[in-house]
């Protein structure tokens, strides 16, 4: 390329010389404001279409006559002019244009000069995402941006994370964050697919290419969601997918990259012959130190085979990865085009995943005063699903549990039935089908009117369309006479966002931005749920080939929503900033009684490195002080919430004929949204050359009017009536630090940190709630309990402290913290919290020329998990004592002074040992290595051995989830678990699938 | 330029107009409250609701099979932490399997309820097609499910007659629909059993002179009687239970059976008095689980297909291999291994294990028979036909000879062996001041706490004028 650049200048000079000789040329260096020369500067004569550009050297030629003026522009430089005058030179000195180079991010409802931003917003940019390797975009988030928390529940494919935005924000409603992309609020309804278990619901960010995204934006504090008004109570996730730049030359990128995954960790449990002698010892034991041999306990004979369900259910898994993206523009159209394929296969059975995309983003500058312009992403997903958690068709549940003695196959490699409810998983998985197809757009068009220099109206009109199909079909090895199920969902979003912006200087000083604009959206979600069941054989495979089939839903559920808002922002000389916003928020959800909601927020901000006496330290580059306050809703509280239902179809019929029965919620026509209102509190700086960012702020959002089921007394036949009624707080701190190690000329080291803490406290619940001995209103689970005036989550156990070495009895504390070997359930006591006292990540960049290496970590401290399924893979009467156990259950108690893992099999305690206690309740600190990446990119000299075919050639190997510190008692089991998004029930987990461990090489070419 | 803000503006407006309307959606899928009541079709529908709460797998499936396992009928082996409590008579109030039972049963009973207080009001001549005749009998068919699950609920929640003569604390009875207003109208004392069974006996009443003698499937006069039979006999009535008894089986509407094959989906078989139809497609429905929700049906079958939780007790097996060539065991039971991995018998009385449809036993004229056999033994009586005569009847439709003489034992083994799995067990037992386990010890004896179920948490916690059961719970 410069060689031909070089070329076309020396052409265009000779052109310029020869047929303009009556004119005189003009010479000249152009260098940047630190005396570099500048390659590549435009340089036109105004007003004529004679231009050159500046050579590798910074040195121009052009002809021209005295008195026109020479048009010097480059990017990021501040454009300049010269009119010729005697001199035959004009050299030139550029300066950096500030303005220029002041990155904008996006925000709600429109873009902000990134100095000029007084509202929360945690911003992942592209360099932080471009050399990821993930899945899905949710991915792209974790660790990166301070207050964001993202667990991922499992290495299962299709599984949604839990996204908390500054923790947990309601306790019967959702939590979870709303999503816009390119200013689509999308749609995330869970129930749309069948319940396998945990958050296999279909994950809604898996709906954007991740090579596709160009930037993040998590909106934290009230003056940047109550632009959301009624929706943005749970922090809203910004997706900007990227953008052609006007007058750049096309790009094309491809990336291929294979991948292998496998698991991180899984238990050690116990093989056929160990399972034998463990029982035939504990047997023994029992009685009385008679023999008791494992064939006497059907249990066959040592040595006589079974199955390694474990090692049966993981595997290899191979995935292939192309993208393919082109960006570039002319004068005045710019344009993206992406287009991906993903051939992913997970590290467990079963479990397999292929995913097309397709992309193109387009803008057009129709004329001085119109611009329009189009997003349009269409993802088309096949899924392969497997259950997971307490499911037993979930693999890596019930392989954790079948008795290794069960045989799979046959001698003739049929497989058997296992003769217990704990299937035969390798049948389940080898014959049943369970496949989701997913095809999905998301898109909007827009027209932007600018009428008055600094009036904008925006027009945008955006859908987001999913049409889902889920089908099922159960082999008569299974489910005796066979099973289809097949499910229709459509859920349309249409909306349309009107907006008119006006942004003027006055008197250089006094900035003013008023937006004002109006959102509507219509949701309408269509279910089918068909099933059949009465096959004569498997190659029948359809519902109409079933004896019986049966209509299991069909229903519609329509939702609008109408918002009108408004944003006022207000600056004197960048210096002082002071911003309003307001919305009003309408919608078919809530009650016939409160059917509107205004949010608002106010915030002000102080930018200190631009007052003079700050300057004079000469040590901060910038500076910032700003506060916000306001409020904002949830409405994630169902279709109808409202209203006093009967319902009809399968819960009203009897015996062919159609019936309807009372909903078990009476009518509430008061019922609203949940409203928070955030203080926040928070400092920007850079210093030390730009070599240092240090971030800090303080929240306090508390969430009222939460919903809370009143429970109704049963004998009024109804169950409860919601009301809003509850308060929470959720407070604490968040730290980003961004830093230059090392920079030097070959040699750079980036690091960049955060950390956030989160208190959440319930203020009040119901008055009619249940209580607890001291008085205080509870929401009781059987492992975790909700008190007012602690923590929403806490882990509400009986305390475990151990085997005693001498008795050889298992002893537990009773509420009073006395020893005891019988509790019950009033000896529950507070153990523990899922929720961390800090959290965050930690990304360290390396780069020395031509190579990079970035290391992700992400880390959580002071939680705990309790793993439930350890009630049946500790002990030894789980289920009648047929399930398989975890290694450690092989040290039981066998004389005074033994430190053992299980009682003594002769005492009381033995079959109590596994009851529901803190020994299920284990230490979920952790750091891990979340994504590292080493990088090679070709060098200018390789690159043009290769003729020049390509602008950038890059090689990179990945690993994730390289390793994981944690407690020595989580061994086999992952740390970063959950197996619901429902508030109430984080950090439980029965057996989660663990996460996987992915090695990916690729390259990347770009064209 | 200025034309085009003027427009924009006015569209801007006209929007939010426009807007504003659209936000009243009405649900598709559902009939608001106040509808019920303004045709014939939603009136039959609310009470065609109620028959389809009394066919909920928590009110007619799992009360049987926790009596049949809480007694010596079945050996539970399953892993439910719930159910493993029942069993062990460790019952507490929390008691997930337990709360079901009690929450649907007043679910039900509101459904009821609304009927039987709100029908009489609505006049004919608002709605095309009511006759005076229907509202009667749609009031006749609500009090007999209202009957039918107030003596499920006092046979569950309190001690049976005999403990105390039936002085001591029943259910609560609601007979009030609930309609948002005061809900302490709704949080009531216990009435006693005697209270409650009264309840039951006038609502059974009122149901005999308001149904037709043949009400296709749903509800009949005969029905009504025959558990009226079932209640004297649970209060030692003996005249009035051989009375009511013989009035079913003389009806001419119900005949024995030749064989057992009215357990498979054979709902007009003139064995029925009372049946609860199960279909594949009535629900309520759990998404993930096809069918009908008779969760129960998994707990009585083997795997594949079955959990394999509720085998035979050895008991029970005993008791059938004392006489060989019974057809209720030859017929009715299947050799499968349990969830245990041991091999024994499981009944087959519930077969549909695809889609978990399998009809509920609720008023056969099998025990009608028995009825009149033990009250008329009990009474020194014959009204119908003798003891002996009646039992030798049933007896050889099992393919058994004729006993020479009859006497409580006899009666009461051939009431298990044609009953059993089929939710009378454990009722039969407490009230023959009989243990619940053969040599169990006091945990499972006549009047112990665990016995009966405990008032659910629920209860409890809403309802400050509730008493708890005696016992830990």
């Amino acid at each position: 390329m410069k060689v031909q650049k070089l070329f076309g200048t020396l052409f265009m000079l000779l052109l310029t010389t020869v047929a303009m000789s009556q004119e005189k040329t003009i010479t000249g260096t152009v260098i940047d404001q630190t005396g570099v020369p500048l390659p590549g500067v435009n340089i036109v004569v105004e007003g004529t279409s004679n231009g050159t550009q500046t050579d590798f050297d910074g040195n121009y030629a052009i002809t021209g006559n005295v008195g026109q003026v020479l048009l010097f522009t480059y990017l990021g430089q501040k454009s300049e002019r010269r009119t010729i005058g005697a001199s035959n030179v004009i050299d030139l000195q550029m300066e950096e244009d500030a303005q220029a180079l002041q990155e904008v991010v996006v925000i709600g409802y429109g873009n902000q000069e990134e100095r000029k931003i007084i509202q929360n917003v945690g911003i992942v940019k592209q360099e932080a995402i471009e050399n990821l390797q993930v899945v899905s975009a949710d991915q792209l988030l974790q660790g990166q941006s301070a207050g964001t928390q993202i667990v991922n529940a499992s290495g299962v494919l299709g599984s949604a994370a839990v996204i908390r935005v500054r923790g947990v924000n309601s306790i019967n409603s959702g939590s979870q964050p709303l999503i816009v992309i390119d200013g689509v609020p999308i749609t995330d309804t869970a129930g749309n697919t069948l319940n396998r278990g945990g958050n296999t619901g279909i994950n809604p960010l898996s709906f954007v290419n991740p090579n596709d995204i160009e930037s993040l934006t998590v909106l934290k504090d009230a003056g940047a969601t109550s632009i959301y008004g009624s929706r943005g109570a749970n922090g809203v996730i910004l997706i900007t997918t990227k953008r052609g730049r006007k007058g750049e030359n096309t790009t094309v990128t491809l990336d291929v990259s294979t991948q292998f995954s496998q698991s991180t960790d899984v238990p050690d449990i116990l093989t056929a012959d160990e399972f034998r002698q463990f029982k035939s010892d504990i047997a023994t034991i029992q009685n009385g130190g008679v023999f008791v041999s494992p064939e006497d306990l059907g249990l066959g004979a040592i040595g006589s085979g079974g199955t390694d369900w474990l090692g049966g259910v993981q595997r290899t898994g191979i995935s292939q990865n192309y993208n393919l993206g082109a960006r570039g523009g002319s004068e005045k159209t710019s344009f993206f085009f992406g287009l991906d394929f993903q051939d992913t296969e997970g590290f467990i059975i079963g479990n397999d995943q292929q995913r097309a995309g397709a992309r193109i983003n387009i803008d057009t500058q129709v004329n001085d005063w119109l611009k329009a312009g189009m997003n349009l992403g269409i993802t088309n997903n096949r899924l392969n699903r497997v259950g997971i958690e307490n499911n037993i068709n979930a693999p890596f549940t019930t392989a954790f549990l079948q008795s290794p003695v069960v045989p799979a196959f046959d001698d003739e490699g049929n497989f058997v039935q296992s003769g217990s409810f704990i299937p035969n998983i390798f049948a389940r998985v080898a014959l049943n089908t369970d496949e989701v197809k997913t095809f999905r757009v998301i898109g909007n068009a827009f027209t932007e009117i600018t009428p008055l220099p600094g009036l904008t109206w925006r027009s945008e009109f955006g859908i987001d369309k999913l049409n889902l199909e889920e089908f099922v079909r159960q082999a008569e090895f299974n489910t005796p006479g066979g099973l289809a199920q097949q499910i229709w969902v459509n859920e349309d979003r249409w909306l349309t966002n009107q907006t008119i912006n006006y942004s003027n200087t006055f008197n250089n000083d006094h900035t003013l931005t008023v937006l004002a604009g109006l959102n509507y959206e219509e949701t309408l979600r269509t279910r089918s749920n068909v099933s059949s069941t009465g096959f004569l054989t498997d190659d029948l495979r359809n519902l109409g080939s079933g004896a019986t089939p049966q209509v299991l839903n069909g229903d519609r559920f329509p939702s609008r929503l109408f918002g009108l808002f408004s944003r006022v922002s207000y600056d004197y000389k960048g210096k002082y900033l002071v911003e309003g916003s307001i919305r009003r928020d309408g919608s078919s959800r809530f009650g016939a009684n409160n059917r509107f909601g205004y949010f608002w927020s106010a915030a002000a901000g102080w930018v200190l490195s631009e007052e003079s006496f700050i300057q004079d330290l000469n040590f901060f580059d910038y500076l910032s002080f700003r506060a916000s306050i306001g409020t904002v809703g949830n409405d994630r509280l169902g279709t109808f919430p409202s209203l006093g239902l009967f319902n009809a179809g399968g819960f009203g019929d009897y015996n062919g004929e159609s019936g309807v029965v009372p909903a078990r919620r009476p009518a509430n026509p008061d019922l609203k949204w949940e409203e928070s209102e955030t203080l926040d509190i928070g400092l920007k700086s850079t210093f030390l050359n730009g070599r240092v960012n240090f971030n800090m702020a303080y929240f306090k959002k508390t969430t009222s009017d939460l919903l809370l089921n009143q429970i109704l007394p049963p004998g009024t036949g109804f169950n409860s009536i919601s009301r809003n009624v509850g308060e929470m707080e959720n407070r604490g701190w968040e730290f980003e630090l961004s830093t230059v190690n090392v920079r030097t000329e070959n040699f750079e080291w980036r690091t960049n940190f955060n950390l956030t803490t989160i208190d959440n406290e319930v203020l009040a619940l119901n008055e009619d709630a249940a209580t607890d001995p001291q008085g205080r209103r509870i929401i009781d689970g059987p492992i975790q309990r909700a008190i007012e005036g602690e923590s929403l989550n806490n882990f509400f156990l009986i305390r475990y402290v151990g085997i005693n070495p001498q008795t050889g009895d298992a002893e537990w504390l009773d509420v009073n913290g006395n020893i005891t070997n019988n509790p019950g359930s009033g000896d529950r006591v507070v153990t523990g919290s899922p929720l961390p006292d800090f959290s965050g990540g930690m990304t360290n960049t390396f780069t020395y020329k031509g190579f990079d290496l970035s290391v992700l970590m992400n880390y959580s401290y002071g939680n705990e998990v309790v793993i439930d399924g350890l009630r049946f893979a500790d002990g030894n009467d789980a289920i009648g004592g047929i399930v398989n156990v975890r290694r450690q259950n092989l040290n039981f108690w066998r004389q005074p002074g033994d430190n053992a893992f299980l009682p003594s099999p002769n005492s009381s305690t033995f079959d109590l040992f596994n009851q529901r206690s803190s020994q299920q309740q284990l230490d979920a600190s952790y750091l891990r290595i979340k994504n590292v990446t080493l990088g090679y990119n070709l060098p200018q000299s390789a690159l043009d051995r290769l003729g020049g075919l390509f602008t950038g050639v890059r090689f990179y190997l990945t690993g994730t989830n390289l390793l994981t510190i944690k407690a020595d008692e989580m061994d086999g089991i992952d740390p970063e678990v959950t197996d619901d998004i429902d508030p109430l029930f984080q950090g439980e987990s029965f057996f989660t699938a663990p996460q996987a461990k992915l090695y990916s090489f690729g390259a990347r070419l770009t064209f | 330029m200025k034309t085009i803000k003027i427009i924009a503006l006015i569209l801007g407006l006209c929007f939010t107009f426009s807007c504003e309307d659209q936000l009243n959606v009405v649900p598709e899928d559902n009939v608001a409250s106040n509808t019920v009541f303004g045709s014939l079709a939603t009136i039959n529908g609310a009470v065609v609701g109620i028959y389809s709460k009394n066919q909920s797998g928590d009110l007619n499936g799992m009360p049987q099979l926790i009596s049949e396992f809480m007694s010596d009928n079945v050996n539970f082996v399953g892993s439910f932490p719930a159910l493993q409590d029942i069993d062990q008579f460790e019952t507490l109030a929390t008691n997930g399997s337990i709360d079901n039972i009690w929450i649907d049963a007043y679910e039900l009973i509101g459904a009821a309820n609304n009927i039987i207080v709100n029908l009489p009001d609505v006049s004919t001549e608002d709605v095309t097609g009511l006759t005076e005749a229907d509202k009667a009998r749609f009031v006749g068919e609500a009090k007999f499910l209202r009957a039918l699950t107030y003596l499920r609920l006092v046979n569950h929640f309190a001690q049976p007659f005999q403990f105390n003569g039936g002085s001591n604390l029943g259910v609560p009875i609601i007979a009030m629909p609930f309609e948002g207003g005061d809900i302490s109208e709704f949080q009531l004392e216990r009435s006693t059993v005697n209270q409650v069974h009264s309840f039951i006996e006038q609502d059974l009443l009122d149901a005999i002179a308001s149904l037709p003698a043949d009400n296709g499937e749903r509800a009949e006069s005969g029905a009504a009687r025959a558990l009226l039979a079932r209640l004297y006999l649970l209060r030692e009535q003996w005249t009035e239970a051989a009375d009511f008894a013989n009035q079913v089986i003389t009806s001419g509407e119900y005949s024995l059976a030749a064989n057992y094959d009215f357990y498979d989906d054979n709902p007009t078989s003139s064995e029925h008095i009372f049946v609860v139809i199960n279909t594949p497609t009535d629900g309520p429905q759990d998404e993930s689980v096809p069918g009908s929700d008779e969760v129960y049906v998994n707990f009585f079958n083997p795997a594949p297909g079955g959990r394999g939780d509720a085998p035979f007790s050895q008991d029970l097996i005993d008791a059938f291999a004392a006489e060989p060539g019974d057809r209720r065991f030859d017929e009715l039971s299947q050799a499968a291994s349990d969830a245990g991995g041991n091999d024994t018998f499981f009944t087959t009385k519930y077969p549909d294990i695809v889609n978990n449809a399998s009809d509920g036993m609720e008023l056969r004229i099998t025990e009608m028979y028995l009825i009149r056999a033990e009250a008329n033994f009990r009474n020194g009586s014959s009204v119908g036909d003798t003891p002996l005569n009646d039992i030798n009847m049933l007896r050889n439709r099992a393919g058994l000879g004729d006993l020479g003489t009859v006497d409580l034992d006899a009666i009461a083994l051939e009431r298990r062996k044609e009953l059993c799995f089929e939710g009378h067990r454990r009722m039969d037992l407490l009230r023959n001041n009989l243990n619940l386990r053969p040599g169990g010890g006091p945990e499972s004896a006549p009047g112990a706490n665990k016995v009966i179920f405990p008032i659910i948490d629920d209860e409890i916690v809403n309802n400050p004028n509730i008493t708890q059961n005696p016992g830990s719970f």
